[in-house]
């Protein structure tokens, strides 16, 4: 376990310092400075601000510098806001974007297992097929779609719900389900192919023959089994949560992060999507990792080696 | 004697019973006869075909161009609430309450030009013709036009649009058009995107299945650590880094994701390469490109069509993606995404704006998962539970 344990961080900080490298590489590549815009500016100011972020200096020390900040969890400042640093960004819409992405997975595990198990269990009904065309649909659908559908019909015509912003508890019935509708899709159909396949192992028909009562049978034996396929897309899901974020966030004008990320990226604000990217893919990377040692506790058959 | 009249002999090899009644068919054919019965499969694959078609052809019909702009006409939906005008023609009032002259046939003659207008009762005097007035009451919602006593005409008559068949959006460009350009360009990001990730991710993932050892743990590492990066970000952080345009795009969608291609084809490589045809191959002395090009990947073929069909979708929908949060193609070109995109600041007044290229989208992406559900159920029963 230790060795394990070991072993992945390794890996984990070994990721993060490539991302920061492709990242810091990529955005050195770009054809003129993070300063290049339509306005003239003179060249002494040119100098000067160049001078200010260290510019100058050779592109290995400005990677360094940049490494020595991010170990200190420090993103550096913003090449398009005057005073505010990418860490202001993070800390601004974190609260936003962590309380909806948490909302939304909740509502994506409720929804999508349920569904799943409905589906496998009445296999070919009315039920299964319902279920499943539900999740065609939502895969197919692209969530920016099914945001603009929703709020047409739930805010325009009916009234229901805000049209944006998520001041009071019904803003957040649209966004979550917009921005979780992929997921539960992906999820539920997941959840009823590997809960049919389980269902058909033999260690079912044993539990049946030893007369345990069929709730008993799917849920202590089938279920355990069947979420282990779940919980190793869970990693994903979160990523997919994410991005999905940044479109769900614009349409509802959610102070959030991805507003932020969108934001930067539509103006080149370099320093911003740098930052922000990293920060993304050490939370993802994280989350992977914390999905992966959740399967010790479903499955103990997995050992860690 | 007796016995030759009750027996017959019967010529001895391939008799009546022995014959084939159906023609004897390919793995292909066996393909495609599991794939025409599956009606999703079928329906996927007509949608993909008229689709094609609407965006190859489509375009030369058209009499506009993608950016042909008449501001006249901006806002117009596809079916018109009219009202009468003096001389049998009809008029149509828009959401920002210009007036528009509309023939019976329902063809858009003209925007009318302003005459008096009269703010403190909330009418407007357009001059019509020669010395006719039309008046525009708009002190009610919805606006409506008044007749010469002055009284609101309610008597309306639904005409459908002929001058622009799906409306116009908020420059005045036809909609159909934009939407055939907008396939056009969503479709070939998409096959051009499938095809360069087929590519790679078929090299890639053959030279470290078959290679194997040391060679093939390095690249299936760097693939490992290539698939925990988010890809989203990188797309969108590529397409930062390169100019805004067509190009860029494909090279964006093209440089991620082949990695789930590579991993497809390695598996495929693995199970294949210890068996006999690869063998007798290398007894004869083929050299690991032909064994790779000849033998491994035609053999692997199924698993990557599916693979690709799949890919198709996702690049469409990231292309889409891009577009709706503003990286995507410059305007005025139009793509699916860029059309919902601008369509959004309006949805509350122009609906149909967004609700068409949706359509379109929709319509893709369901085909393209349709044929790839198909086509993975035809290449292999056996997963079919």
């Amino acid at each position: 376990m230790t060795r394990f344990l070991v072993k992945r961080i390794g890996m984990m900080i070994v990721t993060l310092f490539l991302i920061a490298l492709l990242t810091f590489v990529l955005m050195h590549a770009v054809p003129g400075g993070p300063f290049t815009s339509d306005k003239q500016v003179s060249k002494a100011v040119m100098d000067a601000l160049n001078e200010k972020y260290k510019l100058n200096d050779p592109l290995w020390k400005q990677f360094l510098d940049y490494m020595r900040g991010l170990v200190r969890f420090d993103l550096g400042p913003s090449f398009k806001y005057q005073g505010k640093t990418v860490n202001d960004f993070i800390s601004n819409g974190l609260p936003y974007s962590a309380k909806l992405g948490a909302i939304t997975l909740v509502f994506v595990l409720c929804a999508s297992i349920p569904m799943g198990i409905i589906s496998a269990l009445r296999n070919g009904k009315w039920q299964d097929m319902l279920v499943m065309a539900l999740a065609t649909v939502g895969v197919t659908i692209p969530s920016f779609v099914i945001a603009t559908g929703l709020i047409y019909f739930f805010s325009f015509k009916l009234g229901w719900t805000p049209v944006y912003g998520v001041d009071k508890w019904q803003g957040y019935i649209l966004p979550v389900i917009a921005m979780g509708g992929y997921s539960v899709s992906f999820l539920a159909r997941l959840m009823r192919s590997s809960l049919l396949d389980v269902m058909g192992q033999d260690y079912i028909r044993t539990a049946r023959a030893k007369g345990i009562s069929e709730t008993r049978v799917i849920l202590k034996h089938a279920l355990r089994n069947a979420l282990i396929p779940v919980i190793t897309v869970l990693g994903p899901t979160v990523a997919n949560l994410l991005t999905g974020s940044f479109v769900i966030e614009k349409i509802f004008a959610i102070p959030g992060m991805g507003g932020y990320f969108v934001n930067s990226v539509t103006q080149r604000d370099y320093t911003t999507i740098m930052g922000m990217t990293v920060f993304y893919a050490a939370f993802l990377i994280a989350m992977v990792f914390i999905v992966d040692l959740f399967y010790c506790l479903i499955d103990p058959r997995i050992k860690y080696d | 004697m007796q016995a030759a009249s009750k027996w017959e002999r019967v010529a001895s090899g391939i008799g009546e019973a022995d014959r084939l009644y159906s023609k004897p068919r390919s793995f292909a054919g066996d393909v495609w006869f599991r794939f025409r019965h599956k009606p999703t499969a079928l329906l996927g694959l007509i949608i993909i075909a008229v689709l094609i078609l609407f965006a190859v052809v489509g375009p030369f019909i058209t009499p506009y161009g993608y950016d042909d702009q008449n501001t006249k006409f901006a806002n117009i939906p596809a079916v018109l609430q009219v009202y009468p005008a003096p001389d049998g023609h009809w008029l149509y009032i828009t959401k920002a309450l210009k007036v528009v002259e509309v023939d019976e046939q329902g063809n858009l003659v003209q925007q009318l030009r302003k005459g008096k207008d009269d703010a403190a009762n909330k009418v407007t005097v357009y001059p019509y013709g020669d010395g006719l007035t039309v008046t525009l009451d708009y002190s009610q919602t919805p606006a409506a036009i008044q007749d010469a006593e002055g009284n609101r005409i309610s008597e309306t008559k639904r005409l459908w649009n002929k001058t622009y068949l799906l409306g116009t959006d908020h420059l005045g460009r036809d909609i159909l058009s934009r939407l055939m350009y907008g396939t056009r360009i969503s479709l070939m990001v998409a096959f051009i995107a499938a095809l360069v990730n087929m590519v790679i991710g078929i090299f890639y993932g053959g030279i470290a299945g078959y290679l194997g050892g040391r060679t093939d743990s390095i690249m299936m590492r760097i693939v490992d650590i290539i698939s925990t990066i988010p890809l989203t970000l990188y797309v969108i952080l590529i397409k930062v880094c390169l100019d805004d345009g067509l190009l860029s795009i494909i090279i964006a969608l093209s440089s991620v994701y082949w990695v789930d291609m590579a991993r497809v084809v390695r598996g495929q490589v693995l199970s294949l390469k210890n068996q006999e045809f690869v063998m007798a191959a290398q007894t004869i002395g083929s050299s690991t490109r032909t064994i790779l090009t000849r033998h491994l990947i035609p053999n692997a073929m199924g698993p990557i069509l599916v693979t690709v069909t799949m890919l198709i979708p996702s690049a469409i929908f990231m292309e889409a993606f891009m577009s709706f949060i503003g990286i995507g193609i410059a305007p005025p070109l139009a793509s699916l995404g860029t059309m919902c995109n601008d369509a959004t600041d309006a949805l509350r007044t122009n609906p149909y704006q967004l609700f068409l290229p949706a359509i379109v989208i929709c319509l893709i992406m369901f085909a393209f998962n349709f044929v790839g559900d198909g086509l993975r159920d035809a290449l292999d029963p056996k997963l079919k539970k």
